[in-house]
């Protein structure tokens, strides 16, 4: 007869085995918890189709993120070695300030009034979006959103 | 159940032991702690997330969210003897809500988990330890859902805090003990009836 201890150590081990936890998942919580301000609304995963074949020039993986007043979609592609281009677009379209964060550093940029943006020659990586409430902008936020951190 | 041995001394130490550990030097001023405490409770929170049927997807956020929560509210945990707790507990309300807003999958489906299973062809104890947890998991699934729930929850977190279970399971708090012992003499007998288990080589 299997003891208690003996029996519930079998059923943690089997769940390690059967259902892991991801890889990065600690580094992309560790990659959230840097941002200086937390006080902002993790949007939520939606949707991801992941790039359809083997790696090439082609290749390119939609997400689309969820906060509680807007979405947004992202195409990650290629764009040279190690180097990745990201095409966004926010629903329902306003001029939005846009601040994406790598290991490298963070960048910036405005969508254009359709909500449209772009960053091109970004590292591979984890990487952050968020949006922040700006002036004028035809969607009014209260507060920044942000995306999980993505692998590039 | 939950722990980790120390490479020095043999003595293996809870996970919430750790965590209470990391947790008191990171409010106490050394940055890298948190860095440790993520790494020790993460996966935890994973496992505990995961016995709600979520799929992967929405257990990430979960367990994302569950972070923040903590990061925003680290005044109200007063003893890092209770981080544990604290987190496991915020996640699990998290889930369960989540779970009954219908963002589940059927997450416990063989099917589903062969993919994940390590190769063949692997080193010899990667096969072995695929090959036992495949032999536990087909009684494992036989059980009913509250207790494959309650069982997988409590082998990540020995220390689960009982009144939420109770409200999730729809037992009383008192029950909650016998319900596991229960279920384990069920799982017990499962696998005591079948020769391969007894027969297994580990």
């Amino acid at each position: 007869m299997t003891d208690d201890v003996t029996l519930m150590r079998a059923v943690h081990d089997m769940w390690e085995a059967l259902d892991p936890v991801p890889v990065d998942l600690a580094d992309r919580v560790l990659f959230t918890l840097a941002l200086e301000d937390v006080e902002f609304e993790l949007m939520r995963l939606q949707e991801s189709l992941a790039p359809v074949g083997a790696r090439g020039p082609e290749t390119a993986a939609t997400m689309t993120f969820a906060a509680e007043s807007l979405t947004v979609m992202v195409t990650v592609s290629d764009a040279g070695p190690r180097q990745r281009r990201i095409d966004g677009w926010i629903a329902p379209g306003a001029a939005l300030r846009v601040e994406l964060r790598t290991a490298r550093g963070v960048q910036e940029t405005v969508a254009d009034a359709d909500g449209r943006f772009a960053f091109a020659a970004l590292p591979t990586g984890l990487m952050q979006i968020m949006i922040h409430p700006t002036a004028g902008a035809a969607v009014p936020l209260h507060r920044s959103v942000a995306t999980p951190p993505v692998q590039l | 159940m939950t722990s980790t041995a120390s490479g020095d001394t043999g003595v293996t130490v809870p996970s919430w032991e750790l965590a209470a550990r990391e947790f008191a030097a990171w409010r106490a001023g050394d940055p890298d702690a948190l860095d440790r405490l993520v790494r020790v409770l993460t996966p935890v929170l994973w496992h505990v997330v995961r016995a709600y049927g979520l799929d992967r997807e929405s257990a990430e956020d979960v367990v994302q969210t569950t972070w923040l929560a903590l990061v925003r509210n680290v005044e109200s945990v007063r003893d890092p003897q209770a981080v544990m707790r604290w987190a496991t507990t915020t996640a699990r309300r998290e889930a369960w809500r989540m779970s009954r807003a219908g963002k589940r999958e059927d997450a416990a489906e063989p099917e589903t988990l062969d993919t994940a299973m390590p190769p063949v062809d692997g080193p010899d104890a990667a096969v072995l330890a695929a090959d036992t947890a495949r032999m536990l998991w087909q009684h494992f699934a036989a059980l009913p859902e509250r207790c494959r729930r309650l069982l997988r929850v409590i082998a990540f977190d020995d220390r689960p805090d009982y009144a939420t279970l109770s409200a999730e399971l729809g037992v009383p708090v008192g029950s909650i003990g016998p319900t596991r012992g229960r279920c384990l003499d069920k799982l017990r007998g499962r696998l005591a009836a079948d020769p391969d288990w007894s027969g297994r080589r580990d």
